[in-house]
């Protein structure tokens, strides 16, 4: 079996253990609350990654479909966009997937001398952390247009009257 | 020159796994987007004279800094604040005691659900305080100290105290989950007031505050300028329906008295929303009068000190005998609800004017006996039953585009119960109503992260993340049954909510519901409508 058909045949296995990398990157606290909760509305955080972990696995195995890869990864990219991480931090959770796949492959595929097949494969991993940076970006910059929208929304009214202020000076200073 | 790594050594040191440390030991992270900007030193100075004993220590300073010039007795002020307060309330003594660490509020608070960070957990939030009452206040925690979870005060447990209390919007949903009903909300008033007291503050409170006490709205909007204002809404209305409304402002001798919050007046949508109350008024014609003394129903007092919350709250009862109005009917807001239904008769109660009596619905008859004491009542109450009663001319259809679900704002919904009177009267004004999922709502309702004065927009990240619940749950039924616009009754969530929809449920419109209800009513004698209260243009109403 190659690697796709194993990973294939493991799919689900390696979504669960991805996303329980992806859960170490919380403090140990709420590791242990966000674990035992599989709902989707009391623990959002923990839904999200194993949802995004399962859908992403087959995805990086077909690999012919950008549009759907980053819809799945979007969620995921804005929850950690709005987190306590640092850019870095909040896009680890792509490449503890690499952490995950040498740890199940290394050693088998060199073994057979097949190594390079996971270094193929793994293109496709750097592949999806250009993606997600590129989800991460747009969500910084919508947070910063929104909090300029914000301050604008909150004075509709005030800016109205002061407009209509400066149009009554104009009109004074044309007579 | 510096030694360079070689890669397989840097891959080795790459470790995204957070430090094992105990949380007590954990130092604080005050960079940039973790609190809101300190209050300015003039707002602080103004309500030290206004209402004295409550704030301290005026002065221009960032958090970003390691000296927070706080006074050199800081810590004796702060320690004498906490002895003093648990004399005061045997509440706040019974929850620093009580506490058993069960865990059932850890993971209910939204901020903790969104962001993981474990000092959002209720339980350990109440901790940061609670550590401090053993460490200085009981025998066990002074004599064996860390081993009873024990800590004495120090600047950097101030500075803890800072960024997590004002991670707490007070909405209370980890109360409803306690077993022993530790209303954590109250420890965080208690926090908050200690930090006032040395000058550890945020801007975005203490200016409404000010500006709220000396002109008597949020952003210190004069009378004659609350007038212009108002008259650009009738102007708007005019535009919409073709009728000019008579708006009565500080006039005497009405028989009521109507208070919003001042977003209603000045910030989109909620003007949307005033327009529905003028039009719903003018339908019924209601003998009411507008104040600009009282022109704020939001109070923003009750994020500092029970002191402050109680002088603001007095404008309404003060100014309801000045105009000589039997009752108060007040606007959609939340925070002012809780003051209102929770505080307003034990303080200010003594204030109300001989011509005060239990608010009787002109048009129904109905008594409104559950405001028999504070002689005020919720609008959304008053317009049920107006429509109950078939007092209401409504055309659906003009609201036909709209696929709605229900936001139940924490304090009507948790401080008020009231979860079925605003969902009669949307039902009654919409054809499409889906409700978000059951533990969502209702009493179990999520915060839109704003609340207790934290809607400003420096911390917009930890609203985001505090916003994920609601905004996971929106999102749900914007993909199950296509819903296009969230409803609510209050002027904090029309603002932060907006935000919120465009991140995690995008395409999803925030309205308040008189807004949704002026947009149904007929007007006797108005021309026909082609557009909405927002000026668009009205299903079918669409140019070719």
């Amino acid at each position: 079996m190659g690697l796709i058909e194993e990973m294939a045949a493991r799919s689900e296995e390696l979504a669960q253990k991805w996303a329980d990398l992806i859960l170490g990157t919380y403090p140990v606290e709420t590791q242990a609350v966000w674990r035992n909760n599989r709902d989707q509305f009391s623990n959002p955080v923990g839904h999200s990654i194993l949802t995004a972990t399962s859908e992403l696995i087959p995805l990086l195995l077909s690999w012919n479909d950008a549009e759907a890869v980053a819809k799945a990864l979007d969620k995921l990219v804005k929850i950690r966009a709005v987190q306590d991480f640092s850019p870095s931090q909040a896009l680890s959770f792509v490449f503890v997937l690499k952490k995950l796949l040498r740890q199940e492959f290394v050693a088998q595929l060199s073994s057979k001398g097949e190594l390079e097949e996971l270094m193929r494969f793994e293109t496709r991993v750097d592949n999806l952390a250009v993606i997600a940076f590129d989800l991460y970006v747009a969500s910084r910059d919508q947070i910063a247009r929104m909090r300029v929208e914000e301050v604008k929304r909150a004075h509709t009214n005030i800016v109205r009257r002061a407009n209509l202020m400066k149009a009554d000076v104009a009109a004074h200073k044309a007579d | 020159m510096a030694k360079i790594i070689k890669p397989d050594e840097m891959l080795k040191s790459i470790n995204y796994a957070p430090p094992a440390t105990d949380w007590m030991d954990l130092p604080n992270d005050l960079s940039p987007g973790r609190w809101a900007y300190p209050a300015k030193l003039e707002k602080v100075e103004y309500l030290m004279h206004e209402v004295p004993g409550v704030f301290g220590n005026p002065r221009t300073w960032n958090p970003a800094d390691p000296d927070w010039q706080l006074p050199s007795n800081w810590k004796e002020i702060v320690v004498n604040g906490f002895r003093e307060r648990l004399d005061k309330y045997r509440s706040l003594k019974l929850f620093m005691d009580i506490c058993v660490r069960c865990g059932a509020c850890a993971d209910k608070c939204h901020y903790f659900i969104g962001s993981g960070d474990p000092k959002n957990m209720p339980v350990l939030r109440a901790e940061l305080m609670r550590s401090i009452y053993r460490g200085e206040f009981t025998l066990a925690g002074k004599i064996l100290g860390k081993l009873t979870g024990a800590r004495v005060m120090e600047e950097d447990v101030l500075k803890e105290w800072f960024l997590y209390f004002y991670q707490c919007t007070e909405c209370r949903r980890c109360s409803l989950f306690c077993p022993y009903g530790i209303d954590t909300a109250e420890v965080t008033m208690m926090a908050r007031e200690l930090l006032h007291l040395v000058g550890v503050n945020i801007n975005w409170i203490l200016e409404p505050v000010a500006n709220c006490t000396r002109t008597g709205n949020h952003l210190g909007i004069q009378p004659h300028a609350f007038k212009d204002i108002v008259e650009f809404m009738v102007d708007d209305i005019e535009t919409i329906t073709g009728k000019r409304l008579n708006v009565p402002l500080n006039e005497k001798g009405h028989e009521v008295l109507f208070i919003t919050p001042s977003g209603d007046v000045f910030a989109d949508p909620g003007i949307y929303t005033f327009m529905g109350y003028l039009i719903m008024f003018d339908a019924i014609g209601l003998d009411y009068t507008l104040s600009t003394y009282a022109s704020e129903g939001g109070n923003f007092g009750l994020f500092t000190h029970s002191d402050m919350m109680k002088a603001i709250n007095g404008k309404m009862y003060s100014e309801a005998n000045r105009l000589g109005a039997k009752w108060i009917l007040g606007g959609e807001c939340g925070h002012m609800w809780r003051v209102v239904n929770q505080y307003m008769d034990t303080m200010n109660g003594n204030l109300q004017g001989p011509q005060m009596q239990t608010p009787v619905n002109p048009i129904t008859g109905t008594v409104f006996k559950n405001a028999a004491q504070t002689k005020m009542v919720h609008i959304a109450e008053f317009t049920a039953d107006l429509i109950k009663h078939g007092k209401l001319n409504l055309d659906k259809s003009r609201n036909s585009d709209i696929i709605a679900t229900w936001h139940d704002s924490c304090n009507t919904a948790r401080a008020m119960g009231m979860f079925d009177e605003p969902r009669y009267v949307l039902n009654s004004v919409v054809d499409n109503f889906h409700e978000m999922p059951e533990s969502t709502i209702r009493e179990q309702t999520f915060c839109c992260a704003g609340g207790s004065g934290l809607n400003t927009d420096e911390i917009m990240e930890i609203r985001m993340r505090g916003g994920l619940p609601r905004g996971n749950a929106l999102k749900h039924v914007v993909d199950k049954h296509g819903v296009n616009t969230m409803a609510c009754v209050c002027a904090i969530d029309r603002a932060t909510l907006i935000p919120l929809a465009d991140y995690w449920a995008p395409g999803v419109k925030i309205t308040g519901l008189h807004e949704l209800v002026g947009n149904a009513i007929i007007l006797d004698g108005e021309e026909e409508r082609t557009m909405n209260l927002r000026q668009e243009p009205l299903p079918g109403m669409e140019e070719e």
